[in-house]
């Protein structure tokens, strides 16, 4: 890993609304034609199948259990966009799963077409409400869509008997979440922080979430919010000392108060995704709620800037690996799924994406190929900081959809 | 064959219609009638979505708690309409008739930005709007500008963005109109001394530009008296110094048509706009459109979001029904097949 692939690494995971704006259509269209009964599987499963074709060709090798498992011929991977490591010289060529298709002759379709967590369980939510096979083997999504999926029963169980990595090599933090206790149905891919991003030059050193809150002269107008609710009002909850792990009623109204407040006394500017990086370095803003992985991007560009962990804690985000009900490959799903809990892949995979590794022992190994990024803290970050970051807990629908419902006042949309 | 279309006369016109209709009725009436089904919806879309006409209050509900988001749709999409009318109606006129022969290169630039993305088109408007823009550092060399004054994320950035962007909407449909204006008519409208329109030109243009500034003027939040009387001025000396007897006589009601079809391509797709509220705007500046998007997709809403689109559609029809009705759409076809 040389400096040069860090500086190219293109856009950060969660792009431009655009993209959401225009597969927002897209989702329009699918969520048309949801009924609350069962959808026809035949007509729903056909778009996911055009999407990986050989899907339905390739042997179906849950069928056979029994017998000795083998490596299917294909596997089909959604991700996020520019969540894997590239070929210097070729954009289409990702060296980490080359070296799977090496080793177990598995060809990955690998498809970087998530955008937007709603926006993609709209594309697979008619195929498992109907019982179908998605045509995904493994989707990569956000810790709170995981934990939906898994609580509507759509989320094949994991055999750790395939998983020695994963068994071996998984970071005690992620382990025992409330959503999945065991840990048998999700994989954590990447981590990020939630915390705050701005220019020192304009705003002086913060350090305390209550700036967002405080009119100051310096920043007023010239603040973004999040426009990810678990991020806005996870990080509002820590300012008002309560705690994102138990995300009540009555903290999400008070954390709403709060934001209502900030927002009337016209110190926010407006709710961001991740545009809110280039508001910062257009000096739209000069103080923002941030993502670490869109900073150490965004601080290749405009080096003045800074991100911080405040100091009444930050928040952390996972992405997940899950394996979709009726997976046609399960078995190499959880091949591939293990496959980046080797250090040495993983180190590979954190080179280029820049993301908090979920993996033991990729420090070390970056450590000895390049020890600017192994200090860096927003990728590695040492144990105060990550004593003080939070995640948010789980919710139940009804609640999700009342915190979703509030947030939208705050934003304006709703 | 021949003998057959003449035998079967109805033939032709079913066999013409036949893909229209089908598109029609599978990408438009199919998704309209189950939006209306899943309006009348209650429930999750965990549990499950029950119909039942008496979730008619998704209806009254959302009418209730969204007026003001619907009031403020219009009022951006009307002041948008509005301007592009008023930036549109002289370019379109200086095309038709000063245009010569460069008529076609004209009316190619008037779509040319449409060779770009929309939203492309968009983000660079955040790129010229931006506080450290250009544009923002000239403003700020004027005197008594504020110095927290900015144009993105504000009602003026949306309403300007809505404006740029259904320019050539407005512009196509005048120029037809007023391409088709006969220039003996003025000619002889000139001959029976038909001159500078005075003091009517002053009188209407202090009306039109003062009423026109007031609303803006409370719409953005300004000192609306300022700029009403900054408007008043300008239409004053405008219409005292340019309007003509024979515009009012001839020209502009042969073009009213092109005006009218114009402003209804204009306001109907702009008043469900989302993009422009969510990249230019700020949570002070949200559309219906914006709502919908939300209920759809982060909420996962789907009855309450259907049915505030049903009746913005439904609203949205009802205008164009009277619209039809009062002016009959030969002018709306007629820009169509310009577009």
């Amino acid at each position: 890993m040389d400096r040069e692939t860090l500086t190219t690494t293109p856009i950060t995971r969660r792009r431009l609304l655009a993209g959401g704006a225009l597969t927002g259509v897209a989702v329009f269209l699918a969520a048309c034609g949801t009924k609350g009964t069962a959808a026809t599987p035949a007509a729903t499963a056909a778009p996911a199948a055009s999407a990986t074709p050989g899907a339905s060709t390739a042997p179906v090798e849950s069928a056979s259990a029994a017998a000795v498992q083998t490596p299917s011929a294909e596997v089909n991977w959604a991700n996020w966009t520019y969540y894997m490591d590239v070929d210097e010289n070729d954009a289409n060529v990702f060296p980490s799963l080359v070296k799977f298709t090496d080793k177990y002759g598995t060809k990955v379709n690998y498809s970087e077409i998530i955008n937007d967590n709603e926006e993609f369980f709209g594309t697979i939510q008619p195929a498992l409400q109907g019982g179908a096979d998605t045509g995904w083997d493994v989707v990569t999504l956000t810790d709170w869509m995981a934990a939906k999926l898994i609580r509507l029963g759509w989320v094949e169980t994991m055999d750790a008997a395939n998983m020695p990595n994963f068994t071996a090599n998984l970071v005690d933090t992620y382990k025992g979440v409330d959503w999945d206790a065991d840990g048998s149905k999700h994989a954590p891919w990447q981590s990020g922080m939630t915390g705050l991003g701005f220019d020192p030059a304009k705003t002086g050193d913060i350090t305390s979430l209550a700036s967002l809150f405080t009119p100051d002269v310096r920043w007023k107008g010239k603040v973004d919010l999040l426009s990810e609710m678990r991020d806005a009002i996870g990080l509002t909850m820590l300012k008002l000392g309560l705690d994102p792990a138990k995300p009540t009623r009555e903290a999400c109204d008070a954390a709403v108060a709060e934001l209502m407040k900030a927002r009337d006394a016209k110190i926010v500017r407006a709710f961001k995704g991740n545009e809110y990086a280039e508001d910062l370095k257009a000096g739209n803003v000069v103080l923002a709620m941030a993502w670490s992985g869109d900073m150490i991007q965004v601080l290749t560009e405009k080096p003045g800037l800074k991100f911080a962990v405040p100091s009444e804690g930050g928040m952390l985000w996972t992405d997940n690996n899950l394996i979709p009900k009726g997976a046609a490959h399960k078995y190499t799903a959880e091949l591939l799924i293990d496959w980046y809990y080797q250090p040495e892949i993983a180190a590979m995979l954190t080179a280029y994406v820049n993301y908090v590794s979920p993996v033991k022992g990729t420090a070390e190994i970056l450590k000895a190929a390049d020890p600017e990024m192994a200090n860096n803290p927003l990728i590695f970050p040492p144990a105060d900081v990550q004593a003080k970051l939070h995640i948010f807990g789980g919710l139940t629908e009804e609640d999700e959809q009342y915190f979703n419902q509030q947030f939208a006042k705050v934003t304006g949309k709703g | 064959m021949g003998t057959l279309l003449k035998r079967h006369r109805w033939i032709a016109p079913v066999a013409l219609l036949t893909p229209g209709i089908l598109w029609l009725l599978v990408f438009y009436l199919y998704p309209a009638v189950q939006m209306f089904q899943s309006s009348l919806w209650s429930g999750s879309l965990e549990k499950g979505f029950e119909f039942s006409f008496s979730n008619y209050t998704n209806y009254t509900e959302g009418l209730a708690e969204y007026a003001p988001i619907y009031l403020r749709s219009i009022m951006y999409a009307g002041a948008a309409t509005v301007l592009t009318a008023l930036f549109a109606y002289p370019l379109a006129y200086t095309i038709a008739f000063k245009g010569g022969r460069y008529k076609n290169l004209l009316l190619f630039l008037v779509v040319a930005p449409f060779f770009t993305s929309f939203l492309l088109r968009t983000i660079s408007w955040k790129i010229l709007l931006g506080d450290e823009s250009p544009i923002l550092q000239v403003i700020h060399l004027v005197p008594f500008v504020p110095e927290d004054f900015r144009l993105l994320a504000t009602p003026i950035a949306v309403i300007s963005g809505i404006t740029y962007g259904f320019l050539p909407f407005m512009t196509l449909p005048v120029y037809v109109a007023l391409e088709k204006v006969d220039i003996r008519l003025v000619e002889a409208a000139r001959d029976l001394y038909a001159g500078p329109w005075r003091p009517g030109g002053a009188i209407a243009g202090f009306i039109v530009g003062g009423g026109l500034a007031t609303v803006l003027g409370i719409a953005f939040g300004w000192e609306w008296l300022l700029t009403g009387i900054a408007g008043a001025i300008a239409g004053t000396a405008i219409g005292w110094l340019f309007i003509s007897e024979s515009f009012i006589r001839v020209t502009l009601p042969l073009s009213l048509p092109g005006v009218f079809a114009g402003s209804l391509l204009t306001f109907i797709p702009a008043i469900g706009d989302y993009v422009n509220a969510e990249m230019l705007g700020n949570p002070d500046t949200m559309m219906i459109g914006n709502v919908i998007q939300n209920k759809f997709l982060t909420q996962n809403d789907y009855p309450a979001a259907a049915a505030l689109s049903f009746m913005l559609m439904a609203g949205v029809l009802v205008v164009v029904a009277i619209y039809a009705r009062i002016l009959g759409t030969e002018e709306l076809s007629a820009s169509a097949g310009r577009l």
